[in-house]
């Protein structure tokens, strides 16, 4: 193993320093950014309780994202047989499950329909796609 | 494009592993079975543009202020811990 290095990176939420061990691969990109495969989860006292899963590879897309269990308690996506097998899951994992922020107008909602979920022991992460799903991507923010 | 004509339970093969096989037809639809590898996702076209589109609006969006956003989601309890 080599030594972790500081990588400084610059989003629309501030500007952060990593360590490149906190790298976490998107073998296939998320969709819209294909392209970008490595991306960080940033987590820091200014972004609390959310957090910035940002893109190292160009374009660099940053998103702000939360665990999809704050905006509605009872949440539970489960996760079909390809993406277990893409997180490289062996059963006892405790996965990070984020949800993605976006604004609409006035209104602040999540995507609880297409979960992204990152699997921290192996740092591999998926972004979760259920056409049958009853909840929302565009979920309000407080609209429990 | 590659066009082909398939009748029920004929299947075209994609590179090495992948497999799309017609199970039934009907008029205005066909039932696909996908046989492929784990590392090959697979999904309906509009549920991945769906995505897409939802990912890059959420993207290139001014930021919020975390302020406002974390203020409204104090309407909801705190979290449990992690099962």
């Amino acid at each position: 193993m080599g030594t972790p290095a500081e990588l400084e990176i610059v989003t629309r939420f501030g500007t952060f320093t990593v360590d490149t061990d906190d790298i976490v691969m998107f073998a296939h990109g998320l969709p819209g950014f294909e392209q970008c495969r490595r991306f960080v989860l940033v987590s820091a006292p200014s972004l609390d309780p959310f957090t910035c899963l940002h893109g190292i590879d160009a374009p660099e897309p940053s998103f702000l994202t939360l665990d999809p269990r704050r905006a509605l308690p009872s949440y539970h996506t489960p996760l079909g047989d390809g993406d277990r097998h893409r997180l490289g899951l062996t059963g006892t994992e405790t996965l990070l499950w984020l949800a993605v922020v976006h604004i609409d107008g006035e209104a602040a909602c999540v995507n609880l329909k297409a979960p992204i979920v990152i699997n921290p022991e192996r740092m591999v992460g998926v972004q979760v796609m259920v056409a049958d799903t009853a909840y929302a991507a565009d979920h309000l923010l407080d609209g429990s | 494009m590659l066009v082909f004509t398939r009748r029920r339970d004929e299947a075209i093969v994609i590179g090495d592993g992948i497999e799309v096989r017609v199970l039934r037809t009907g008029k205005d639809a066909v039932r696909l079975g996908v046989t492929a590898p784990y590392d090959v996702p697979v999904h309906r076209r509009e549920v991945y543009d769906a995505v897409c589109a939802a990912n890059q609006s959420a993207a290139a969006a001014p930021a919020p202020s975390i302020v406002y956003l974390a203020g409204r989601l104090r309407l909801h309890p705190p979290l449990e811990p992690v099962d």
